[in-house]
């Protein structure tokens, strides 16, 4: 998820993941990372279709 | 060995025992109304991981999973890695993990309800590893409230926890009911 991130918005690889702003989170039930927290305030959350564009 | 038996209104009773030793002593009810707590309505247990490790994803908050406890008198509270009261009150939660990492930086999270309740310390990969715990007092409702703990960290690439009873593990003990 996080490489997505990077690949969708480079100017985030220098960004404070731990501050709580935007939350990636593993529940580790074999679903994988996903999105629980988007508050970032100049850019907007993606879309499921465009973290599996990236994917792709 | 004397005792005094009350009993209950309808069935049961309840014995206090006092000890055949020499010496007197004193123990006061306080004037309020509560629950006196004694071991057996003070649910704890010791979880660890033993022979599956926690794969912590880059720069994601992951949960950590336990397949076995040194001990847990909870009566089934515990299931998936989850600690699920079915009684109200506080209870202290601690927990930490261990990686060989030596680079990124790492912390232990308590979550309440799915979420980051309280976070522990900070700490950079070294040498030898690193450790990292977090302790915290929870309230419970003793329904449908539940704490799990995770594991953040961002050294670049996934970061396995260690394996063992004093490296990774959650305990838990109810210290006082609602």
């Amino acid at each position: 998820m996080y490489e997505k991130l990077i690949k969708l918005y480079p100017e985030l690889a220098n960004f404070d993941f731990a501050s709580g702003v935007i939350v990636i989170q593993n529940d580790s039930d074999g679903k994988g990372d996903y999105i629980v927290k988007w508050e970032h305030p100049t850019l907007t959350q993606p879309t499921q279709a465009q973290l599996e564009a990236i994917g792709k | 060995m004397s005792s005094v038996v009350l009993s209950g209104d309808k069935s049961g009773t309840v014995t206090v025992t006092v000890p055949s030793v020499a010496g007197t002593n004193t123990v006061t009810i306080p004037a309020v109304t509560g629950t006196v707590m004694v071991s057996g309505n003070m649910p704890t247990f010791s979880y660890y991981e033993t022979t599956t490790a926690t794969s912590l994803g880059n720069v994601s908050f992951t949960k950590i999973t336990f397949d076995a406890n040194e001990w847990d008198t909870t009566g089934g509270m515990v299931a998936s890695s989850r600690f699920t009261p079915t009684i109200a009150g506080y209870y202290q939660i601690s927990g930490g993990y261990n990686t060989g990492s030596t680079t990124g930086q790492f912390f232990v999270t308590i979550y309440k309800n799915g979420s980051s309740f309280k976070r522990g310390s900070m700490v950079a990969g070294g040498i030898s590893g690193l450790n990292t715990s977090v302790s915290a007092l929870v309230y419970c409702n003793g329904s449908t409230d539940y704490v799990e703990l995770y594991g953040y960290q961002n050294s670049g690439s996934s970061v396995n926890t260690a394996l063992g009873n004093s490296l990774t593990y959650f305990q838990g003990v109810l210290v006082r009911t609602a």
